[in-house]
């Protein structure tokens, strides 16, 4: 960034700088006051700040029609993450079509870059970023999420289905 | 000109017996054959210039000159697994002169020195088997087959084998892994089954025509047969017509006939008047002929593999002007992708694949770029595997598409057959 | 000895040689499936094209004889798109289920189409659909989808165990492998098959899903399950060891192990390991750091005056000669070899497996042998009985499962005044021992084991699971009088 300096008489002095910025202090506050509903800050944690679907916040597992894991354990997203905090433990499924799935998927969100690494890895649509970004806790152990935080919290209704399921790729032949 | 050499008594119901075959100088080469030397009788079927009539069309005398000089046990085997679509000559000589062939597989296992023989018949010619079987033990009884045959020193013991029903078996290699009771699968080559073939011993794989014609060589001697056919065709050949002619049926020729006079002579003409539109000269596994080449072409090896085809198994197929070649196709893939082995991965997977984008563009699912794309698969899988099956897909797909592309792209772009309708 | 020239390189070969080994003697690559040293040619992957110089269509590798003179190459355009089209045809029913497979990230299928593919699919047909995680055993699994159908697991059943339990089924693009009603895959070299399957159609049912390939590390070493001496490959990561499978040996395992050498992982984990030493006193049991009860060990010797040590044989060679020559310089002749199976001890099974289960019987032979000890196990037995033992050392075995009689020698051996028993891994058998003093495995330390033909092969050294615990190297130190533990033991290698 450059800075455009005027050299002028009146630049030598500071005071009429001065004054001009409480002009937009002042000038702000009034407006502040007798329109609030233009103000852009906001009295957090009573207000939220509503950000866009697209926002790159906490991981959600999305689940299949029958509200099981749609995660296969492939651990691509554990091999692809830079900050190493993906933990999964595979598991054989009773059911051969489904084969492999994880028993336990637990993700240090404390040592998260939240880089999506994850979700671009997945082959299965089965990590996204979600929306949602305030992670409160009480202690360490808290901030690592697993399955039931990452598929199941409140917030989810029921978890996350994705448009492609199983059945249908297997009915499109693919 | 119809040339009876091997089929002249095929319409006498009393050939197919002992005493009829003998009536009409049946065994009588037979015993000609013994008074000669084993090397001399190769040397004459080398001279007649006779070749494989199975497919392949190599010559029989250089195929039996392979065999090691040494007394090692060898085996002669009949390859009667008439698999390929088209085909049903030796069904006929089985079944009309079941001896003819016995004793041309006598007088060639006399000449390669083999004690035992087998009959491979394919599965689903249960009436061949049984005729087979019953002159088998007609010449067992006469002292044709068995020890010592006709006082010469010579053993020589006959089976008939009956396969299970797989195309690949009519392979030589198949059927022989099919006779040691393995999967019908060919093998690698080499070792080819010359040096080591049934039961890792020399063994010789001819047709049944093959067989059978060594009869008429010693009879008339390798400028006789030479009189039939062309300077490097010899002979005659039986050819199983079939399709849209008014006439199909078996026709024995000399090699060198026109194939329109075949077409006209010899089976009546075109059904119902109607126009020719292709002919495949010699069974599905061959490339198709234009109507313009038919007429050009003459029924010996050079001529067909000239005009980029094959005479093959002599399975002449008729098309007329009211066939779809796309389904016609589809329905030659089907076969191959059915009867594949599934060993070589070109073709255990490409006749698969040929199969489901004509499937597709005869549903109207095709593109526009899988016409290009059959090209490519047939292509790549033409002579990169261990038998000719993977080839028998994908010359006729090449073919076809060559010489048929309008057919293919009005299928694709308006969803129906062009001339069907 | 025919010459030939590949890729322009000149290699001689053996007589009857194929031209695919000539490419292996020069290290150029070329892409196969279904050739394997091991086995016979099936020649039906159709991957090892080549182009012979003078001959215009492409041929098979595996399956032609080098002629001499001959000029091959498999670097050419006609070549190259021969093996990518190969490769089209192989993965066209591909079920490209990676994410749950185990072979993914040591895939013939993934490493090839990488360096022979890079398309793009253009099968728009719907694939054919086999079955999936099929039974095959006690310890294979079968995935039809997978399968490239390359025939070398048939062909190791034909021709290797000769048992002859897997087969193809069907055919065309139908086929499948499998095996006979009721005649599972149950013999004793059945996860060579998953080895040699170059494709994840075979996966272990021991190593499936426990963890992705590529976050095992590796280092070869020898089997430590009988006197066979296989060479392996063993496979571990942070949290212990994962599997081991055969590296290619023709002078002592060929290319194969047995299903009973692949657990000897197992028991180097930590799970299983003696990781404090143990002394027995009045109060109960006192743990304590390896090398204060090794210290405690050696006073408690020094005012004994009949000692004897029982060795067994699996310990390197380099520890036999350095212990047994402290023990009998400090207390005397009295060494015995513990035999832990003498009636099947002689045993061959005709392929690996022998019966005796110790990877050193010979080395310790030939160190007794050396140091002039000639004993009977009778002697022992009759000195204990007649209470004539003050003290017993015992060198106890790592792989317990191949000492069906441990329970009761450790009885017997607790016929001494005193035991103590030197030990990698935990037993409830030991409890009774005065002393338990951990050991290293054969994973963690260097050394030699002399198999049945004696031939001296050098353990690798991987990584260590338990730091503190002892070689006999360490203790014939501490026995001499030492206090230090020297810097020549295993201890120096990186840990999990």
């Amino acid at each position: 960034m450059s800075i455009v300096k005027k050299e002028n008489s009146l630049s030598k002095w500071y005071l009429p700088g001065i004054l001009k910025g409480l002009g937009i202090t002042f000038r702000n506050l009034i407006k502040n006051l007798t329109s609030r509903d233009e103000m852009l800050t906001l009295n957090y944690p009573e207000e939220k700040y509503e950000y866009g679907p697209r926002f790159k916040g906490n991981h959600v597992l999305t689940v299949k029609k029958d509200g099981s894991l749609r995660c296969t354990a492939c651990m691509l997203c554990a091999t692809n993450c830079p900050a190493d905090c993906i933990t999964i433990v595979a598991a054989e499924h009773d059911d051969p079509s489904v084969e492999k799935y994880p028993i336990n998927y637990e993700i240090d969100i404390l040592r998260c870059v939240f880089c999506g690494f994850c979700e671009e890895a997945c082959p299965v649509d089965a990590i996204r970023m979600g929306p949602e970004w305030q992670v409160p806790g009480v202690n360490g152990a808290s901030f690592i999420n697993n399955i039931s935080e990452l598929a199941y919290r409140p917030s989810l209704g029921g978890g996350i289905k994705t448009v492609l399921d199983d059945e249908e790729r297997i009915k499109g032949g693919i | 000109m119809e040339a009876k050499l091997l089929s002249e008594h095929y319409s006498d119901d009393s050939y197919i017996g002992l005493e009829g075959y003998k009536s009409k100088g049946g065994y009588a080469e037979l015993k000609t054959a013994f008074k000669m030397k084993p090397e001399e009788i190769i040397e004459v079927v080398k001279q007649s210039g006779l070749r494989g009539r199975g497919g392949a069309g190599f010559p029989t005398g250089v195929k039996w000159g392979f065999l090691p000089k040494n007394g090692e046990p060898r085996y002669l085997l009949c390859n009667a697994d008439e698999g390929e679509p088209g085909t049903f000559k030796d069904r006929v000589m089985m079944e009309r002169a079941p001896h003819q062939l016995i004793e041309g597989m006598i007088i060639s296992g006399f000449a390669v020195g083999s004690h035992k023989a087998y009959i491979y018949v394919r599965g689903e010619y249960m009436d061949s088997v049984r005729i087979l079987e019953k002159a088998i033990q007609e010449a067992y009884a006469a002292g044709y087959l068995g020890k010592n045959i006709l006082g010469s020193g010579f053993d020589f013991d006959l089976d008939v084998y009956r396969g299970a029903g797989a195309y690949i078996c009519g392979e030589e290699t198949g059927m022989i892994s099919s006779l040691e009771g393995k999967k019908g699968q060919p093998k690698l080559k080499p070792p080819f089954p010359a040096i080591q073939g049934y039961l890792k011993k020399p063994t010789i794989v001819n047709n049944v025509e093959t067989l059978a014609a060594v009869k008429y060589i010693i009879r008339d001697g390798a400028e006789g047969y030479r009189k039939y056919g062309t300077e490097k065709s010899a002979g005659t050949k039986l050819f199983s017509v079939s399709g849209d002619v008014n006439k199909p049926g078996v026709y024995e020729v000399p090699l060198g006939y026109s194939l329109m006079d075949l077409i006209n002579n010899e089976c009546g003409g075109m059904r119902e008047g109607r126009k020719l539109k292709a002919v495949i000269p010699g069974g599905s596994s061959a490339p198709v002929l234009t109507a313009e080449e038919t007429g050009r072409a003459t029924m010996d090896y050079e001529c067909l593999a000239e005009m980029g085809s094959m005479l093959g198994s002599g399975a002449v197929i008729i098309i007329d002007e009211t066939r779809c070649m796309v389904d016609m196709l589809k329905v030659i893939l089907h076969f191959y992708h059915h009867e594949s082995c599934g060993q070589c991965t070109p073709c255990r997977e490409g006749t698969g694949w040929l199969e489901k984008i004509v499937r597709s563009i005869v549903d109207g699912n095709g593109r526009l770029q899988d016409i290009d794309l059959l090209n490519r698969v047939a292509e790549n899988m033409k002579g990169r595997t261990i038998c000719a099956l993977s080839d028998a897909a994908a010359l006729p797909t090449m073919s076809f598409i060559q010489k048929f592309r309008e057919e293919f792209e009005f299928f694709i772009r308006e969803g129906r057959s062009q001339v069907k309708g | 000895m025919p010459k030939c020239t590949v890729n322009g390189i000149e290699v001689e070969v053996k007589d009857g040689a194929t031209v695919i080994e000539a490419f292996m003697k020069t290290n150029e690559s070329i892409a196969h499936y279904c050739w394997h040293p091991g086995l016979s040619v099936a020649g039906v992957c159709r991957m090892c094209m080549v182009e012979i110089e003078g001959n215009p269509r492409l041929q098979i590798a595996c399956n032609t004889p080098v002629q001499d003179g001959m000029v091959v190459y498999n670097n050419s355009e006609k070549v190259k798109e021969a093996v990518e089209w190969t490769l089209k045809f192989h993965l066209i029913n591909h079920p490209l289920d990676c994410p749950i497979c185990d072979q993914a990230g040591e895939c013939g299928l993934q490493e090839y189409y990488m360096s022979h593919g890079s398309y793009d699919s253009e099968m728009a047909e719907r694939k054919v659909k086999k079955h999936k995680v099929v039974d095959l055993g006690e310890k294979v699994v079968l995935d039809t989808e997978r399968c490239i159908l390359c025939s070398r697991c048939v062909r190791f059943t034909d021709e290797v165990t000769k048992t002859n339990e897997l087969g193809i089924f069907n055919r065309g693009d139908r086929s499948e492998i499998g095996t006979f009603e009721n005649r599972p895959l149950n013999n004793k070299y059945s996860l060579n098959t998953v080895d040699i399957c170059p494709v994840g159609a075979l996966t272990s049912k021991d190593f499936r899903f426990r963890q992705r390939v590529w976050f095992l590390k590796s280092f070869e070493t020898i089997c430590q399950g009988c006197s066979a001496g296989c060479n392996v490959q063993a496979y571990y990561n942070e949290n212990g060891f994962y599997r081991v499978k055969p590296v290619p040996n023709e002078e002592v395992n060929g290319h194969w192990m047995c299903d009973e050498g692949r657990d000897v992982y197992k028991f180097a984990n930590k799970e299983h390991r003696l990781v404090s030493g143990i002394k027995k006193e009045d109060s109960g049991l006192s743990h304590m750091a390896p090398g204060a009860a090794a210290v405690q060990l050696r006073e408690d010797l020094s005012d004994t005056k009949k000692a004897a040590l029982v060795l067994t044989g699996q310990y390197t060679t380099e520890e036999y000669l350095k212990f047994v020559d402290s023990f009998t310089k400090n207390y005397g002749n009295e060494v015995y070899h513990w035999i832990n199976n003498p009636k099947t001890f002689d045993d061959f099974d005709g392929i690996l497996l022998r019966g005796d289960k110790n990877p050193n019987t010979v080395g310790l032979l030939r160190v007794l042998e050396g140091k002039g000890i000639k004993s009977s196990w009778a002697d022992l037995e009759e000195k204990l009985n007649s209470g004539q033992i003050e003290h017993l050392v015992v060198a106890g075995p790592e792989n317990l499962a191949v000492f069906p009689d441990l329970e009761e020698k450790v009885t017997l051996f607790g016929q001494a005044q005193k035991l103590t028993v030197l030990t990698p891994v935990k037993s409830k058998f030991y409890e009774s021992a005065d002393y338990q003093i951990p050991m290293k495995s054969f994973m963690e330390k260097d050394g030699t084991f002399v198999n049945h033909k004696g031939i001296e092969q050098k353990l690798g050294r991987g990584p260590i699971v338990v730091s503190q615990a002892l070689t006999l190297l360490d203790l014939s130190m501490i026995l001499d009088g030492s206090d230090f533990i020297s810097v020549n033991s295993a201890s120096m290698g990186g840990s999990l």
